[in-house]
Protein backbone atom coordinates (compact mmCIF):
# COMPACT_ATOMS: atom_id res chain seq x y z
CA UNK A 1 0.00 0.00 0.00
CA UNK A 2 1.22 3.47 -0.83
CA UNK A 3 1.68 6.59 1.25
CA UNK A 4 -1.91 7.62 0.59
CA UNK A 5 -3.13 4.44 2.24
CA UNK A 6 -0.85 4.94 5.20
CA UNK A 7 -2.61 8.20 5.91
CA UNK A 8 -5.98 6.46 5.88
CA UNK A 9 -4.58 3.70 8.05
CA UNK A 10 -3.87 6.34 10.69
CA UNK A 11 -7.38 7.70 10.24
CA UNK A 12 -8.84 4.22 10.71
CA UNK A 13 -7.10 3.77 14.03
CA UNK A 14 -8.03 7.25 15.18
CA UNK A 15 -11.60 6.39 14.23
CA UNK A 16 -11.50 3.15 16.22
CA UNK A 17 -10.23 5.09 19.23
CA UNK A 18 -13.03 7.64 18.89
CA UNK A 19 -10.28 10.16 18.42
CA UNK A 20 -10.82 11.40 14.86
CA UNK A 21 -11.61 15.01 13.87
CA UNK A 22 -14.91 15.25 11.93
CA UNK A 23 -13.21 16.43 8.71
CA UNK A 24 -10.88 13.40 8.73
CA UNK A 25 -13.80 11.11 9.38
CA UNK A 26 -15.61 12.52 6.35
CA UNK A 27 -12.50 12.08 4.25
CA UNK A 28 -12.03 8.51 5.47
CA UNK A 29 -15.62 7.57 4.69
CA UNK A 30 -15.33 9.01 1.20
CA UNK A 31 -12.10 7.12 0.61
CA UNK A 32 -13.49 3.80 1.84
CA UNK A 33 -16.30 4.04 -0.73
CA UNK A 34 -13.80 4.09 -3.55
CA UNK A 35 -10.96 1.91 -2.24
CA UNK A 36 -11.56 -1.83 -1.80
CA UNK A 37 -8.20 -2.50 -0.15
CA UNK A 38 -8.77 0.09 2.57
CA UNK A 39 -12.35 -1.01 3.02
CA UNK A 40 -11.25 -4.62 3.56
CA UNK A 41 -8.61 -3.43 6.01
CA UNK A 42 -11.16 -1.42 7.95
CA UNK A 43 -13.46 -4.45 8.13
CA UNK A 44 -10.69 -6.65 9.45
CA UNK A 45 -9.79 -4.12 12.12
CA UNK A 46 -13.43 -3.76 13.16
CA UNK A 47 -13.67 -7.55 13.40
CA UNK A 48 -10.60 -7.63 15.63
CA UNK A 49 -12.16 -5.03 17.92
CA UNK A 50 -15.49 -6.89 18.09
CA UNK A 51 -13.63 -10.11 18.80
CA UNK A 52 -11.60 -8.56 21.63
CA UNK A 53 -14.77 -7.12 23.13
CA UNK A 54 -16.33 -10.58 23.22
CA UNK A 55 -14.00 -11.58 26.04
CA UNK A 56 -15.98 -12.99 28.92
CA UNK A 57 -15.10 -12.07 32.49
CA UNK A 58 -13.25 -14.68 34.49
CA UNK A 59 -14.00 -15.27 38.15
CA UNK A 60 -11.20 -15.11 40.68
CA UNK A 61 -10.81 -18.09 43.01
CA UNK A 62 -13.20 -17.80 45.99
CA UNK A 63 -10.51 -17.72 48.67
CA UNK A 64 -8.34 -15.01 47.12
CA UNK A 65 -9.07 -12.42 49.79
CA UNK A 66 -8.30 -14.77 52.65
CA UNK A 67 -5.06 -15.86 50.97
CA UNK A 68 -4.02 -12.24 50.55
CA UNK A 69 -4.89 -11.44 54.15
CA UNK A 70 -2.93 -14.45 55.39
CA UNK A 71 0.11 -13.36 53.37
CA UNK A 72 0.31 -9.88 54.90
CA UNK A 73 3.14 -9.16 57.31
CA UNK A 74 2.10 -8.84 60.96
CA UNK A 75 0.91 -5.44 62.10
CA UNK A 76 4.01 -4.68 64.13
CA UNK A 77 6.12 -4.70 60.98
CA UNK A 78 3.42 -3.27 58.74
CA UNK A 79 4.34 -0.35 56.61
CA UNK A 80 3.57 3.28 56.93
CA UNK A 81 3.71 5.89 59.62
CA UNK A 82 2.21 4.41 62.77
CA UNK A 83 -0.05 6.74 64.62
CA UNK B 1 -16.07 4.45 45.65
CA UNK B 2 -12.82 6.40 45.99
CA UNK B 3 -14.06 7.91 49.26
CA UNK B 4 -14.69 4.49 50.78
CA UNK B 5 -11.35 3.21 49.57
CA UNK B 6 -9.48 6.18 51.00
CA UNK B 7 -11.25 5.71 54.30
CA UNK B 8 -10.17 2.07 54.41
CA UNK B 9 -6.63 3.00 53.43
CA UNK B 10 -6.44 5.41 56.35
CA UNK B 11 -7.68 2.69 58.68
CA UNK B 12 -5.04 0.28 57.39
CA UNK B 13 -2.32 2.88 57.80
CA UNK B 14 -3.54 3.42 61.35
CA UNK B 15 -2.91 -0.22 62.12
CA UNK B 16 -6.24 -1.83 61.28
CA UNK B 17 -5.04 -4.59 59.02
CA UNK B 18 -8.51 -6.13 58.65
CA UNK B 19 -9.71 -3.05 56.77
CA UNK B 20 -7.52 -4.16 53.90
CA UNK B 21 -9.80 -7.15 53.22
CA UNK B 22 -12.48 -4.81 51.96
CA UNK B 23 -10.05 -3.18 49.55
CA UNK B 24 -9.05 -6.61 48.23
CA UNK B 25 -12.70 -7.55 47.82
CA UNK B 26 -13.41 -4.41 45.84
CA UNK B 27 -10.61 -4.82 43.32
CA UNK B 28 -9.86 -8.53 43.10
CA UNK B 29 -12.17 -9.29 40.16
CA UNK B 30 -10.75 -6.60 37.90
CA UNK B 31 -7.18 -7.28 38.91
CA UNK B 32 -7.49 -11.02 38.46
CA UNK B 33 -9.10 -10.54 35.06
CA UNK B 34 -6.26 -8.36 33.82
CA UNK B 35 -3.64 -10.78 35.16
CA UNK B 36 -5.42 -13.72 33.62
CA UNK B 37 -5.60 -12.07 30.21
CA UNK B 38 -1.97 -11.03 30.40
CA UNK B 39 -0.71 -14.44 31.49
CA UNK B 40 -3.30 -16.84 30.06
CA UNK B 41 -3.01 -19.11 33.05
CA UNK B 42 -5.23 -19.30 36.12
CA UNK B 43 -2.56 -20.34 38.58
CA UNK B 44 -0.18 -17.61 37.55
CA UNK B 45 -2.98 -15.07 37.50
CA UNK B 46 -3.87 -15.98 41.06
CA UNK B 47 -0.25 -15.83 42.09
CA UNK B 48 0.37 -12.42 40.60
CA UNK B 49 -2.93 -10.97 41.84
CA UNK B 50 -2.00 -11.97 45.40
CA UNK B 51 1.51 -10.62 44.98
CA UNK B 52 0.13 -7.30 43.70
CA UNK B 53 -2.13 -6.92 46.73
CA UNK B 54 0.73 -7.79 49.04
CA UNK B 55 3.03 -5.21 47.44
CA UNK B 56 0.29 -2.61 47.53
CA UNK B 57 -0.15 -3.28 51.23
CA UNK B 58 3.54 -3.00 52.00
CA UNK B 59 3.82 0.24 50.00
CA UNK B 60 0.46 1.68 50.98
CA UNK B 61 2.06 4.66 52.75
CA UNK B 62 3.49 5.78 49.38
CA UNK B 63 0.07 5.86 47.68
CA UNK B 64 -1.09 9.38 46.92
CA UNK B 65 -4.75 9.46 47.95
CA UNK B 66 -5.53 12.26 45.53
CA UNK B 67 -5.12 9.69 42.78
CA UNK B 68 -7.18 6.65 41.90
CA UNK B 69 -6.32 3.52 43.81
CA UNK B 70 -7.31 1.36 40.83
CA UNK B 71 -4.69 3.07 38.64
CA UNK B 72 -2.03 2.44 41.24
CA UNK B 73 -2.83 -1.22 41.85
CA UNK B 74 -3.24 -1.92 38.13
CA UNK B 75 0.23 -0.51 37.65
CA UNK B 76 1.71 -2.80 40.27
CA UNK B 77 -0.07 -5.80 38.74
CA UNK B 78 0.81 -5.09 35.10
CA UNK B 79 4.46 -4.63 36.02
CA UNK B 80 4.46 -7.96 37.81
CA UNK B 81 2.76 -9.62 34.82
CA UNK B 82 5.30 -8.22 32.38
CA UNK B 83 8.16 -9.43 34.58
CA UNK B 84 6.60 -12.86 34.70
CA UNK B 85 6.09 -13.01 30.93
CA UNK B 86 9.71 -12.03 30.30
CA UNK B 87 11.04 -14.58 32.74
CA UNK B 88 9.08 -17.51 31.44
CA UNK B 89 9.64 -16.86 27.76
CA UNK B 90 12.62 -19.04 26.83
CA UNK B 91 11.82 -22.49 28.16
CA UNK B 92 8.22 -23.45 27.84
CA UNK B 93 7.29 -26.72 26.22
CA UNK B 94 4.18 -28.71 25.62
CA UNK B 95 5.38 -31.21 28.20
CA UNK B 96 4.97 -28.49 30.81
CA UNK B 97 1.27 -29.35 30.82
CA UNK B 98 0.10 -30.51 34.18
CA UNK B 99 -2.85 -32.88 34.46
CA UNK B 100 -5.87 -30.98 35.71
CA UNK B 101 -4.88 -27.65 34.19
CA UNK B 102 -7.25 -26.56 31.49
CA UNK B 103 -6.59 -26.33 27.78
CA UNK B 104 -5.96 -22.60 27.83
CA UNK B 105 -2.71 -23.10 29.66
CA UNK B 106 -1.30 -25.29 26.96
CA UNK B 107 -2.26 -22.90 24.19
CA UNK B 108 -0.80 -19.94 25.97
CA UNK B 109 2.44 -21.78 26.59
CA UNK B 110 3.07 -22.83 23.04
CA UNK B 111 1.63 -19.62 21.69
CA UNK B 112 4.69 -17.43 21.91
CA UNK B 113 6.88 -19.65 19.79
CA UNK B 114 4.58 -21.70 17.60
CA UNK B 115 1.77 -20.97 15.26
CA UNK B 116 -0.99 -23.52 15.35
CA UNK B 117 -2.25 -25.08 12.13
CA UNK B 118 -5.62 -23.92 10.82
CA UNK B 119 -7.24 -27.28 11.59
CA UNK B 120 -6.43 -26.78 15.24
CA UNK B 121 -7.64 -23.17 15.24
CA UNK B 122 -10.94 -24.33 13.81
CA UNK B 123 -11.48 -26.62 16.75
CA UNK B 124 -11.01 -23.89 19.33
CA UNK B 125 -13.89 -22.33 21.21
CA UNK B 126 -14.19 -18.57 20.80
CA UNK B 127 -12.89 -17.77 24.28
CA UNK B 128 -10.01 -20.18 23.83
CA UNK B 129 -9.08 -18.60 20.54
CA UNK B 130 -9.30 -15.16 22.06
CA UNK B 131 -6.79 -16.04 24.77
CA UNK B 132 -4.53 -17.71 22.22
CA UNK B 133 -4.45 -14.59 20.05
CA UNK B 134 -3.79 -12.31 23.03
CA UNK B 135 -0.98 -14.53 24.22
CA UNK B 136 0.75 -14.26 20.85
CA UNK B 137 1.00 -10.50 21.12
CA UNK B 138 4.35 -9.04 22.17
CA UNK B 139 3.98 -7.94 25.81
CA UNK B 140 4.13 -4.23 25.07
CA UNK B 141 1.07 -4.52 22.85
CA UNK B 142 -0.59 -7.09 25.05
CA UNK B 143 -0.83 -4.82 28.07
CA UNK B 144 -2.46 -1.93 26.19
CA UNK B 145 -4.89 -4.21 24.35
CA UNK B 146 -5.91 -5.96 27.57
CA UNK B 147 -6.42 -2.70 29.44
CA UNK B 148 -8.35 -1.14 26.59
CA UNK B 149 -10.55 -4.02 25.47
CA UNK B 150 -10.83 -6.29 28.48
CA UNK B 151 -10.98 -3.57 31.12
CA UNK B 152 -12.37 -0.88 28.81
CA UNK B 153 -10.21 1.80 30.39
CA UNK B 154 -9.84 5.25 28.86
CA UNK B 155 -6.54 5.89 27.07
CA UNK B 156 -5.55 8.51 29.64
CA UNK B 157 -5.86 5.99 32.45
CA UNK B 158 -3.90 3.39 30.49
CA UNK B 159 -1.16 5.96 30.05
CA UNK B 160 -1.04 6.51 33.83
CA UNK B 161 -1.07 2.79 34.62
CA UNK B 162 1.76 2.00 32.24
CA UNK B 163 3.57 5.27 32.88
CA UNK B 164 3.75 5.98 29.15
CA UNK B 165 2.95 9.18 27.26
CA UNK B 166 -0.54 9.21 25.75
CA UNK B 167 0.93 9.24 22.25
CA UNK B 168 2.87 6.04 22.93
CA UNK B 169 -0.25 4.34 24.26
CA UNK B 170 -2.12 5.26 21.08
CA UNK B 171 0.70 4.00 18.87
CA UNK B 172 0.84 0.72 20.76
CA UNK B 173 -2.90 0.21 20.52
CA UNK B 174 -2.74 0.85 16.78
CA UNK B 175 0.13 -1.60 16.37
CA UNK B 176 -1.53 -4.10 18.66
CA UNK B 177 -4.69 -4.04 16.56
CA UNK B 178 -2.64 -4.43 13.37
CA UNK B 179 -0.72 -7.32 14.93
CA UNK B 180 -3.98 -9.06 15.85
CA UNK B 181 -5.32 -8.47 12.36
CA UNK B 182 -2.24 -10.07 10.82
CA UNK B 183 -2.18 -12.95 13.30
CA UNK B 184 -5.80 -13.70 12.60
CA UNK B 185 -5.67 -13.39 8.83
CA UNK B 186 -4.93 -17.12 8.72
CA UNK B 187 -8.41 -17.83 10.08
CA UNK B 188 -10.52 -14.77 10.87
CA UNK B 189 -13.26 -15.24 13.45
CA UNK B 190 -15.80 -14.25 10.81
CA UNK B 191 -15.09 -17.60 9.15
CA UNK B 192 -15.76 -19.48 12.35
CA UNK B 193 -19.30 -20.61 13.05
CA UNK B 194 -19.89 -18.50 16.13
CA UNK B 195 -19.56 -15.04 14.62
Amino acid sequence: MGACHEKYMDYMHAYLDGDIPPEHEQELKQHLKSCDACQAHMHELSDVVAFMKSAQPVTPPPNLTSHVMASLPKRTVSAGPQS
Amino acid sequence: MDAIVNKRIKQVLNGNQDAYAEIVDLYQSRLYHVCYRMLGNKHEAEDITQEAFLRAYINLHTFDQKRKFSTWIFRIATNLCIDRIRKKKPDYHLDAQVPGTDGLDMYSQIAASEELPVEQLEKMEIQERLQYEISRLPDKYRSVIVLKYMEELPLQEISEILDLPLGTVKTRIHRGREALRKQMSQLPMTEVGGK
